[in-house]
């Protein structure tokens, strides 16, 4: 019985902290949820404005590369292809709000009379909502279930998806008749519910969606990255062959999260279209899949907010510099990722979160180390109290 | 046949031509603790991959509970009840110790489960008294990267034990540790013993000593033999080839080392003194190099293991100076720590079978005594 004690008031302890960290994330997230909703709108001109919002529909498929590289390990240099799925969705979408009978403009450019198949389903919005996410769902499930059950890892799982990428890359370039080719799908001058999408009211309302995505996105991945569920994921990335000895099956939890992974960078890619006005299959080009890692490895990866930050900063940092400083805004660039690599390898939050550890320790510690942070050390002498 | 757990019956693995196992039979019955042993490359571990569905076999069966284990794939044959731990500790170290033990303890393996169901109190419950089965309730909530070692390894038999499996498959669990640590894992399968069938897998000699009933020895595949450790050691053919081919030692060499352990062993007690005694002096008797008495101190140690009746072994020394060297050495080893009725009795026997005049044995233990006297002295 007496051995019980320790345990159990250990674990209230634990909860008690957890619980108070728990409302300072919620207070935090508000905060954030009320500066970017109410007050960025008010301030920022209407330009700026929908560069935010594209940043920010960025910063959600960042979460999702946090899910599937930060927790399960997997690092994924292929998700340019469901970023582009979900802004093609969206797009055709848009491109099929004309009068009936008529065919999208760029049709008629390559003699074609009659709509392609794959374009009807896009007439309707909630199918074309519905489609935007299972679409890069579905082929990230399926690309993932062939990948992870033949077991393959590490570098060969990032080559086979860059490998993946280039194939829808090319696929995309090739289909002049099918959607434009090289050229891309516009969105600016389609019209949603009546209004031209590049109208300032419309573009408010897809800003105020994206924040909203962002809240919902990173809820979602918090609470998928807190229960077992996200222990069972830091258990396959810290070993794998343990879980399967466990007696999971980590093939389907793999696939299942990359499909997850997939859906939220399809979203993402959506709202990225409508604000930047058009789609084209250079979002699928290597660079700005590495791009999109880069940004949770500046963030800190495993940390979710990190993801955020790293993709705002890398993002704003970029805009600044490239208005500032044209010709050398790349050496910044590539100045800010040697900085982050060298000095901060756990990226932003990791970095700052070890600080505090230092900081905390510091305070602590004034014998000998090993004594105060001992666990056992300090169960015998609390039980010596009690005695 | 019912309470065998476990029956292979003749195994073969092939790798590309090379038989890692060779028409194996093995069986073993329910709540048995079974030492495997076998030199390097007899195809311990490659038994543990076939059981646990890691490596399929290229022919015969295996067949736990009754049921054929070919095609089944490893997270099924878990969840039918065989756990497995490996050589070394395979943990998840971002995960807290008791963040550990919750993944295994789960019951209900599938995604919704995982999803939507938090641990119960059950579970809570068996995970506390893992917790003080392997001696970590203090460490509880540390992450478990900063665990020693050995707590490593007791987490993962924890964790074994989390998953309530029928058959525990333990490979190698005492490599790299302490004494005291070795000790610690010993008592642990032993306590699980009580309620688990486990098959060890060890190259620790004292350690099988200390933990084992029954031995099985594996050699290219097959099984060589098997029976209780004192069977299992004095069998020719397993010291032919889990000793080496060819001892770097003479048969004469190697039976006066044979009949020292036997003087060791007298009061069923081989203290660490004795063994020092032994160590130093015949490794500095049969080798001049010390490089040379490193190993042969490594090698003396798995003969020490035995304990063989000296009737058998006095007959074969061949001439009178080995006789005095057996003397000199057996009653430095009973004298080394403080002599006691039992080891009195074994030497009595001892200087009957060597039938040496008793001017020279009054010679010996004098001598021996001096040597004693002054080291207190100083």
């Amino acid at each position: 019985m007496n051995d019980i004690i320790p345990d159990s008031a250990s674990r209230f302890a634990q909860s008690k902290k957890q619980k108070q960290k728990f409302l300072i994330e919620i207070a935090t997230v508000i905060g954030l949820l009320i500066i970017f909703a109410v007050i960025m709108p008010l301030v920022l001109p209407e330009f700026r404005l929908r560069l935010l919002g594209r940043f920010l529909s960025l910063t959600i498929v960042a979460l999702g590369i946090d899910l599937i590289w930060g927790y399960t390990g997997l690092l994924s240099l292929g998700h340019g292809i469901f970023f582009a799925l979900g802004g093609y969705c969206l797009a055709m979408y848009l491109n099929l709000q004309i009068p009936e009978g008529t065919l999208p403009e760029f049709f008629t450019l390559y003699g074609v009379k009659e709509l392609p198949l794959v374009w009807q389903p896009f007439y309707s919005l909630p199918v074309t909502i519905i489609l935007l996410t299972f679409i890069p769902a579905l082929v990230a499930g399926f690309l993932g279930y062939l990948i992870f059950r033949n077991r393959i890892k590490g570098v060969y799982f990032s080559i086979l998806t860059q490998a993946a990428l280039l194939v829808f890359f090319n696929f995309f370039n090739g289909q002049q008749k099918l959607i434009n080719g090289t050229n891309g799908l516009k969105t600016d001058t389609e019209k949603i519910f009546g209004l031209l999408v590049s109208d300032p009211k419309v573009q408010l309302n897809f800003y105020l969606l994206t924040v909203l995505f962002v809240f919902l996105t990173y809820v979602l991945c918090r609470w998928l990255t807190s229960g077992r569920f996200g222990r069972l994921l830091i258990a396959i990335r810290d070993d794998e062959n343990r879980v399967r000895f466990t007696g999971y099956n980590p093939t389907w939890f793999k696939v299942l999260v990359f499909a997850i992974s997939g859906a939220i960078a399809g979203i993402a890619g959506a709202f990225y279209t409508v604000q930047t006005g058009i789609i084209t299959p250079s979002v699928m080009q290597v660079g700005f899949s590495i791009e999109m890692v880069i940004w949770v490895a500046v963030g800190g990866r495993g940390t979710l907010v990190g993801a955020i930050i790293g993709t705002l900063l890398v993002r704003l940092a970029q805009t600044f510099l490239s208005e500032k400083f044209p010709e050398v805004w790349l050496f910044f660039q590539g100045a800010l990722f040697l900085i982050v690599v060298t000095v901060l390898p756990a990226g932003i939050i990791g970095g700052i979160r070890q600080l505090m550890i230092n900081i905390e320790n510091r305070q602590k510690v004034v014998t000998y180390p090993a004594i105060d942070i001992n666990p056992e050390i300090q169960a015998e002498k609390e039980e010596l109290e009690h005695e | 046949m019912n309470d065998n757990i476990l029956v292979i019956d003749n195994l073969t693995v092939d790798f590309e031509g090379f038989k890692a196992l060779n028409q194996l039979n093995f069986s073993m019955k329910s709540g048995e603790l079974r030492v495997i042993i076998g030199p390097n490359g007899a195809g311990k571990t490659t038994f543990l991959d076939v059981i646990t569905g890691k490596v399929q076999p290229t022919e015969g069966s295996v067949t736990f509970n009754g049921k054929n284990l070919r095609n089944i794939s490893e997270h099924d044959i878990a969840r039918l009840g065989i756990g497995r731990k490996f050589q070394t500790p395979r943990i998840y170290v971002n995960l807290t110790v008791r963040e550990n033990l919750d993944l295994a303890v789960n019951t209900n393996k599938n995604f919704v489960s995982i999803l939507f169901r938090k641990s119960s109190s059950p579970e809570k419950r068996t995970v506390s008294g893992l917790l003080e089965t392997i001696g970590l309730i203090a460490k509880a909530d540390l992450q478990s990267e900063y665990l020693s070692h050995g707590e490593k390894q007791r987490l993962e038999i924890g964790m074994l034990v989390a998953q309530s499996p029928d058959l525990l498959l333990v490979d190698e669990p005492v490599a790299g540790l302490t004494d005291e640590e070795t000790e610690n894992v010993g008592n642990l399968l032993m306590n699980l013993a009580e309620s688990h069938s486990i098959i060890v897998i060890e190259h620790d000699m004292e350690f099988v000593r200390q933990i084992a009933r029954n031995v099985t020895v594996l050699h290219q595949g097959s099984v060589l033999c098997e029976g209780t450790m004192d069977v299992v050691q004095n069998d020719p053919r397993v010291i032919e080839v889990y000793l080496g081919e060819a001892p770097s030692m003479s048969e004469e060499q190697i039976n006066i080392i044979r009949i020292a352990a036997s003087m060791a062993w007298a009061d069923n007690n081989f203290a660490p003194e004795q063994l020092e005694v032994i160590l130093s002096n015949l490794s500095r008797e049969f080798s001049d190099s010390l490089m040379h008495q490193m190993d042969l101190q490594q090698e003396l140690k798995n003969y020490l293991a035995k304990n063989i009746p000296l009737e058998e072994l006095v007959p074969q020394l061949k001439n009178i100076e080995q006789r005095e060297k057996v003397l000199r050495l057996s009653y430095e080893i009973i004298r080394s720590n403080e002599i006691n009725e039992q080891e009195i009795v074994v030497y009595q026997r001892l200087l009957e079978l060597l039938d040496l005049p008793t001017e020279l044995i009054k010679e010996v233990e004098t001598e021996i005594e001096a040597k004693y006297d002054k080291r207190i002295n100083n």
